[in-house]
């Protein structure tokens, strides 16, 4: 198959100029997509790139957003080149590619393209559009032999020479003699020339996506609060969701580093953040993999919001320590069924985040005799986030996982459920010794008046922990309703009078 | 003979208030709302609030002395019916105990319990707007004693947007202050078994007297009413049943209905 060449530059760059004369001209505007393929025109991404670049590295944001298009792209000079002649089956021919490309809002800046049947042709192209009126930009492409010679790279060192002799464009260059070409000018020129033509293979380094994200940010000022840094950290968050979506792989820990100003005395400061080494790090871990990088801003934000800064700050970093490939989600046919809202590991990470990790807890069973070791409320963790996994939506896969071990053992648990309806809905973190009158019942706000009871808990340990025996007592409060209060047996037994405790509350 | 046919007998009562078409509205009547409810699995409930149960995608507030509890009751028929995903209880004032409520139909694996760790008033209202926000939640229940009504206007927005079941409890203390709940319930003890339940705001006529609900699990209530003629007998020596057991390892003695004193 004849190669097909794409060359691709982001519209700023050719306004910054390599070849000095392009900033005399007004910017171009945007071509409408009919004359896409008509002639080298330029595509305006959407206004909200004409700001500031959000972009840490905005050629290889570039770069790896193209590699969708293509897997032959290569960077050369200023510019992307892409051959896509092997991928137009693909997206339903040449032109459905190249619109694809020029979407509005698709692509990270706003760029300009040119094409040809050579790299060499369409960088030509493209260079000799950065010179042209606004005016010319329906008119069909350049033929190659019209192309000025200043848009051959090889040919810029001889531009005086071969100016003098009256050679300005590809052609007139093609018609000289070729002996004598290779001999004045040297074999490169030549072999450029031919290149161009496609006459010769042309090979490129091609792009590769990086193994692991790693991109350094330099601030545009230096930076005294951790807050601040969210701003230079969003740049590479935006940097790193096109490198994370070219390899389709969700992130699952990432590192921001930041270099402290190492003229100021306490750059060798020492907490949690920072090493003393005079840089900062911050781990940031999710429990499912993600690309979004809103998640990952507000994650971040929760995180700075706890840093001091030591000292000013003027460099970022930014790398995944791990990735994992991104599994397909399947959404439901039905629109009744898609939920609006944020997913519950979203939910989970941002109020630890912000509360610490203590602050999200989840309850374990266990089959114990003692009410307090019944239930464990974990923080969340490594659990926490299995059962956000694995779904609380799904009942089956949800009530496999309990610690009842439900369905194996379903006459048992139909027992232990009947007695465990008979159990309060509140426990009390820690019992509450509960003051006696002269008879020795217990008081709590106003006299308890023991309902039913008593049910004996008899621990005879041989495991750790103390002894236990408990006489466990439902008793009514006149203020506050059903109360489920207990006695130590043993204190009776020796008789120092009993002590009574309060453990819950029937709400 | 006259041509029209005569009413089936099988037709509904269309004077009962909640047969209604759902755009013609009797002063007399509960309004009925567009939106979705949620049985609260007490027939005598259910026929006093509008749509007959608790509203999804709405503020519901319920009011209750400092000290006393009777949430669970009320909402674990509910809550036990809405859904799979999880129950997220903002900053309750004791642990939940998690074997009594999955023995009453809340699965263990649902609750999800967050709360600020120095218990900031305004971390909890955040907390329950988060948890509103989150697609795979089915339920909140937020403890905010001292939540103001604006904040609680925008907590009921976040419900309303997201579809969710919200219920916030507060000391009976905030009835007298303005709420923008579409529901507000007092929660009053009545005597050990009974609830008595004041509808202080509703979408429809006001409700002059309280509800009795029983509310507790058929296994307490039978204990209790086993316990009845001792509970009523007033004062009795706890120490005259304690009966002597030969237990050897761990072992609970079954609980048995306390004998009348002899």
């Amino acid at each position: 198959m004849k190669p097909y060449w794409l060359a691709v530059c982001p519209q700023d760059a050719h306004h910054a100029g390599r070849d000095g004369g392009a900033s005399r001209y007004a910017p171009l505007p945007a071509s409408p997509l009919a004359s896409a393929l008509g002639g080298a025109i330029s595509s305006d991404a959407g206004t909200e790139f004409s700001g500031a670049a959000p972009w840490a590295d905005p050629m290889a944001a570039l770069a790896w957003w193209s590699l969708q298009f293509t897997p032959w792209v290569a960077q050369v000079q200023q510019a992307l080149v892409l051959e896509i002649s092997a991928s137009e089956r693909l997206f339903g021919g040449r032109m459905a590619l190249v619109q694809a490309l020029l979407q509005p809002d698709h692509a990270p800046l706003p760029m300009q393209y040119a094409h040809g049947d050579s790299a060499l042709l369409a960088l030509a192209r493209l260079a000799c559009d950065a010179l042209q009126q606004v005016g010319e930009l329906a008119q069909p492409p350049l033929p190659p032999d019209a192309l000025p010679l200043h848009t051959l790279a090889s040919a810029q060192a001889h531009l005086p020479t071969l100016e003098r002799l009256g050679c300005t464009t590809w052609g007139e260059l093609r018609a000289l003699p070729r002996g004598g070409v290779a001999r004045r000018f040297g074999a490169p020129l030549l072999a450029a020339l031919d290149q161009a033509y496609g006459a010769a293979p042309e090979t490129y380094t091609w792009l590769r996506l990086p193994e692991v994200f790693d991109a350094p940010l330099e601030l545009a000022a230096q930076v005294e609060s951790a807050a601040a840094l969210l701003f230079g950290a969003r740049r590479l968050l935006a940097q790193l969701q096109l490198w994370l979506r070219a390899r389709q792989h969700g992130v699952l820990v990432l590192e921001l580093r930041w270099q402290l100003d190492a003229r100021r005395a306490n750059a060798h400061h020492r907490d949690t953040w920072h090493q003393g080494d005079g840089y900062g790090r911050l781990h940031l871990r999710t429990a499912e993999p993600t690309q979004d990088p809103r998640h990952l801003e507000r994650l971040l934000a929760e995180h700075l919001a706890q840093v001091t800064l030591p000292a000013p700050v003027l460099y970022l970093r930014l790398r995944t320590l791990e990735t994992c490939a991104l599994r397909g989600q399947s959404l439901s046919l039905l629109p009744d069924e898609l939920r609006s809202g944020d997913s519950l590991h979203h939910l989970l990470e941002r109020v630890a985040a912000r509360l610490g990790p203590e602050s999200v807890r989840t309850v374990y069973l266990q089959d114990e005799h003692r009410p307090e070791c019944m239930q464990t409320w974990q923080a969340l963790g490594a659990q926490a986030s299995a059962m956000v996994s694995t779904g609380v939506g799904q009942p089956s896969s949800a009530a496999a996982q309990t610690g009842m071990a439900l369905g194996a053992r379903a006459i048992a648990q139909a027992s232990t459920m009947a007695s465990q309806s008979l159990y309060p809905t509140w426990l009390l973190p820690q019992v509450r010794s509960l003051p006696c009158d002269a008879d020795g019942l217990p008081q709590w706000d106003g006299p308890l008046a023991l309902l039913a009871g008593p049910q004996r808990l008899e621990l005879q340990a041989w495991d750790t922990g103390p002894q236990v025996q408990r006489d466990y007592y439902i008793a009514h409060s006149a203020g506050q309703g059903l109360l489920w209060v207990y006695r130590e047996r043993l204190g009776a037994a020796l008789g120092q009078g009993a002590a009574w405790y309060l453990h819950g509350l029937f709400a | 003979m006259s041509a029209l046919p005569a009413p089936s007998p099988d037709l509904p009562d269309r004077t009962a208030p909640g047969l209604l078409r759902a755009d013609v509205w009797r002063a007399d009547a509960l309004a009925a709302p567009r939106a979705q409810t949620l049985s609260s699995g007490d027939a005598a409930l259910d026929a006093q609030l509008p749509g007959g149960g608790w509203p999804v995608g709405a503020l519901t507030e319920l009011l209750q002395a400092p000290g006393v509890h009777n949430e669970w009751r009320l909402l674990l028929p509910a809550l036990a019916r809405s859904g799979a995903g999880p129950v997220v209880l903002v900053a309750p004032p004791y642990m939940p105990f998690a074997p009594a409520l999955q023995a009453q139909g809340l699965q263990a694996q649902r609750l999800l319990w967050l709360g600020a760790p120095d218990g900031q008033g305004t971390a909890a209202l955040w907390l329950s707007e988060q948890a509103l926000r989150c697609a795979a939640v089915d339920a909140v229940l937020a403890w905010l004693p001292q939540a103001r009504a604006e904040q609680l206007r925008r907590l009921q927005w976040a419900a309303a947007e997201h579809h969710k079941l919200l219920f916030v409890l507060r000391p009976s203390a905030a009835q007298a202050q303005a709420s923008p709940a579409v529901l507000r319930l007092l929660l009053d003890l009545d005597d050990g078994a009974a609830l008595a339940v004041h509808i202080l705001k509703r979408r429809g006529p006001p409700l002059t007297g309280p509800l009795h609900l029983a509310a507790r699990p058929a296994a307490l209530l039978r204990v209790l009413a086993s316990a009845k003629p001792a509970w009523s007998a007033g004062k009795s020596d706890p120490s005259l049943h304690v009966a002597p057991t030969q237990t050897t390892s761990a072992h609970i003695a079954v609980l048995q209905p306390r004998r009348a004193a002899s």
